[in-house]
């Protein structure tokens, strides 16, 4: 039988071949994490011995502990102003019966689209002419720039899956606009909006861009502490912080899985709002 | 009725009034992003006095141009090579069902979750002079020496396709999993051999998430920072990259401009094309 011998080894093939791309996907995520408990300065693959002596430095030093307060400090407050307005629109436009709303679409996704540079650039006289550059509002601003977009998508996709007709109904028995809301729609979009708001976190946490353009000394965050350091030196001191953000960001990862479910039930424009926030390298 | 007396000459309706809400994120949206971009093109033609003399000093720059045209090869090999490999892989997920699916779909989004600057990090391991691609060169016979792979094209090219594979595999996935399967079913029973099911029923069907997955992915590559600065340096230069040089370092914000505009045209051409692909109404979704 060579018909069959030659369909087994066909997709002995592609599995493997399949198998050599997950391979790939995984590979720089988890060969940090080693790395990190190297016992030398140097970057060796195994490392020879192990050590936690990363880790202790880092607990040591207070210019990591200030870049990791200045992310949280400068991520909570965009992931909240992205997810007020991010919903905002999304309800704008996915029930306003508004004539231009694909023009709207377009505008308000566009950020998610844009290289930042561009944004940098533009964000930088702006912020220094309203006096907030290097300090934490501009950073705060700039991030919800980055994260109303993934807000906005997030939102969209659960409304569309909920006819207006049970706002209607709400109205019809004789609820006003604000209780309406408060009871029928903002119970239908929660995991929505908390999915969000959780990709605008992580957008922010995540951003080097504008937080080279948009940060002093005083308030850098951890990408650009890190980036600093990376043209710098290499040691596994580097290691242990992406490990450290790595553990968080697949906390946050889970926290969207319980939330967004992941898989098949999980909206595309989820997973790929996922997807966009590593994105802009 | 008050909402009756309120607008009397239209009828009250459940989207009255919704459009109203649109106010603060567009007021947010035209200060914060519309006003900044307006503000690059201006100077790019108005500093250090109106005319296009910036452009003239990016496209008269032999070195400008080898950049611009770096960026968009860059992108459209990386464009390519996502393809290639996120097709296979797209099919294998689509076609997987239960606790199979959820496991490839996490292995494609937990790389995601890592971030840029460390994933590029993780890349410098593998390809220094000591690091792990070297060690498994030279154990296989391959090299004889240790290469100088850091900093360098390959490197480049790596890593950038290791970021941009879920941004093609999701809209892959979501336009396979749409393909009515009875159809593929009809393609056997009329004795359709396993190739020409696959090339002539099931690729022409999966065409709508390529051409998605292609134009955002393409548009996505040509602003890539981390990547290349810290993996190509000098050695493959890109737009953003020479960008954040020109303001950061030169402070020459003239340049910085007139490239950025050039970068934010080419951008914004390939964004109407994608929304024209995706048809403006799921602006994210492969189908």
């Amino acid at each position: 039988m060579s018909g069959s011998a030659s369909a087994l080894a066909r997709r002995g093939a592609f599995a493997s071949f399949v198998g050599l791309c997950f391979t790939y996907l995984l590979l720089p995520s988890v060969i940090i994490v080693p790395m990190s408990f190297s016992s030398q300065s140097y970057l060796s693959f195994p490392p020879s011995g192990l050590s936690l002596r990363w880790y202790q430095g880092l607990a040591a030093d207070p210019a990591w502990q200030a870049a990791a307060m200045n992310s949280f400090l400068i991520g909570l407050p965009s992931a909240l102003i992205a997810v007020t307005l991010g919903t905002l629109a999304a309800l704008a436009t996915e029930r306003g019966g508004l004539r231009w709303a694909t023009t709207a679409v377009a505008v308000i996704v566009a950020p998610m689209m844009l290289p930042h540079v561009i944004l940098a650039i533009g964000l930088y006289p702006v912020m220094l002419e309203l006096g907030m550059l290097r300090g934490y509002l501009g950073a705060i601003v700039g991030h919800a720039v980055i994260g109303l977009p993934l807000v906005f998508v997030s939102v969209s996709a659960v409304l569309k899956n909920y006819t207006p007709a049970l706002e209607l109904a709400a109205m019809t028995c004789g609820a006003d606009r604000l209780r309406s809301f408060l009871h029928v729609t903002l119970p239908m979009i929660r995991m929505g909006v908390l999915g969000g708001g959780i990709l605008a976190f992580a957008a922010s946490f995540d951003e080097l861009m504008l937080s080279l353009f948009l940060t002093g000394t005083g308030t850098r965050t951890l990408p650009r502490l890190i980036w600093e350091q990376l043209n710098d030196f290499l040691t596994p001191t580097i290691a242990a912080v992406a490990t450290l953000i790595f553990s968080f960001s697949l906390l946050l990862l889970g926290a969207l899985a319980v939330f967004g479910r992941i898989g098949r039930s999980m909206p595309a424009p989820l997973a790929l709002a996922t997807a966009e926030t590593a994105a802009h390298g | 009725m008050r909402r009756g007396e309120a607008s009397a000459r239209r009828p009250w309706t459940l989207q009255s009034g919704n459009a109203l809400l649109l106010f603060l994120p567009g007021l947010f949206l035209a200060v914060f992003f519309l006003w900044p971009l307006l503000r690059v093109v201006v100077r790019s033609v108005t500093d250090p006095q109106l005319g296009f003399e910036n452009y003239v000093r990016v496209f008269g720059t032999g070195a400008y141009v080898r950049v611009i045209r770096t960026t968009v090869e860059t992108a459209g090999l990386v464009t390519l090579l996502t393809l290639l490999l996120a097709y296979p892989v797209a099919y294998a997920i689509a076609r997987a069902h239960g606790l199979r699916l959820k496991l490839l779909m996490i292995f494609v989004l937990v790389p995601l979750w890592t971030s840029v600057v460390i994933r590029s990090y993780g890349w410098m391991i593998v390809f220094q002079r000591q690091g792990v691609l070297n060690d498994i060169l030279l154990s296989l016979g391959l090299t004889d020496t240790r290469l100088l792979l850091l900093p360098g094209a390959v490197a480049v090219y790596v890593g950038m396709v290791h970021i941009m594979l879920p941004f093609m595999i999701l809209p892959l996935v979501a336009s396979m999993r749409a393909i009515d399967r009875s159809l593929l079913l009809a393609a056997d029973v009329l004795g359709a051999p396993p190739h020409r099911r696959f090339l002539e029923v099931f690729l022409p069907l999966s065409l709508p998430g390529v051409s998605a997955g292609v134009a955002l992915v393409f548009m996505t590559s040509l602003g890539f920072f981390v990547t290349p600065a810290l993996l190509g340096g000098p050695r493959l230069l890109m737009a953003a990259v020479l960008i954040e040089e020109a303001a950061n370092v030169r402070l020459d914000w003239p340049i910085a401009s007139a490239l950025s505009t050039t970068l934010l045209l080419i951008t914004t051409a390939l964004y109407l094309v994608y929304l024209r692909l995706t048809r403006g109404s799921a602006p994210l979704l492969g189908r």
